[in-house]
């Protein structure tokens, strides 16, 4: 499997370190449910067959995290994106909602 | 390294020589300091910073990208002047600014073409066309971090490793 890093270009995947899904946001420790919602942001992970959005950090190149948009059974790699600019992404539509 | 420091150690086909007594100078920009960083550098020499995989020379001054937001600062070290520090001064409050020379060593491959056991022992592609004159790539040999550039007149390729596995590396390059 190979990843085409925004920055590097395409490297081979031993570039590459695996984190995991990079759907799961960290709760608001003042939400009235935070308890459960930490359990479920620290334990509960669903076992997708298909594509998933998954953390992976360029450990051997140039030291970002990324955002890969992966098949799971496949491998088929739809999309990478800088993990920064996807935290960004998600602050915008976070403030624009409220 | 001292036995090769200041040594060309003749290959069969390469000149392999340790850059010796360079100022190395890593740069980190702060967040959101980046466009005033490119006009800070382009006042003091003359370009902007690399904001992809490139490396620049300014009248002796390579400037190598290094990361996001990250760059390698590479002269010939003079005497009495402390690099690192001139730097801080001129990005102050733009970017952290961190003297790695003792902790880099920097092998220079002298062909104008990389040689091809030296392609086949890489991860990267390194053909013509793919790894031009001023292309820069971060990646690992045999375990061993590595950065390597080929430099923007195409007369060599310069390969920057941690000084500690220096000599580990020096046998790859040598293999290679």
């Amino acid at each position: 499997m190979r990843i085409t890093c925004p920055y590097c270009g395409e490297r081979g995947n031993d570039e590459f370190s695996y984190l995991g899904d990079a759907s799961v946001v960290r709760p608001d420790p003042a939400s009235p449910n935070a308890s459960e919602a930490f359990y479920d942001f620290a334990y509960e992970r669903r076992n997708v067959a298909g594509p998933m959005q998954e953390l992976w950090y360029h450990a051997a190149g140039c030291h970002a995290w990324l955002v890969v948009t992966r098949d799971t059974r496949t491998h088929e790699i739809f999309e990478v994106k800088s993990a920064q600019d996807v935290a960004l992404e998600r602050q915008k539509s976070a403030g624009a909602a409220q | 390294m001292s036995d090769i420091a200041n040594g060309l150690v003749a290959e069969k086909d390469l000149a392999i020589s340790e850059q010796a007594d360079l100022a190395v100078t890593h740069v980190t920009a702060r967040r959101g300091a980046k466009a005033a960083l490119d006009d800070a550098s382009r006042t003091a020499f003359g370009t902007t910073l690399p904001s992809g995989p490139r490396v620049v020379n300014a009248g002796g001054l390579m400037i190598v990208w290094a990361g996001p937001d990250q760059w390698l600062f590479i002269e010939q070290a003079k005497g009495g002047v402390d690099s690192s520090n001139a730097l801080g001064k001129t990005f102050q409050g733009l970017a952290s600014v961190v003297d790695v020379s003792d902790s880099r060593t920097i092998f220079r491959v002298a062909t104008s073409r990389a040689p091809e056991k030296l392609v086949r022992r890489m991860g990267i592609d390194f053909d013509e066309g793919a790894f031009n004159p001023g292309d820069v790539a971060i990646t690992h040999v045999s375990h061993l971090g590595a950065m390597v550039w080929r430099l923007p007149d195409g007369s060599g390729y310069d390969f920057a490793c941690a000084r500690t596995y220096s000599r580990d590396f020096l046998d790859w390059l040598r293999k290679a």
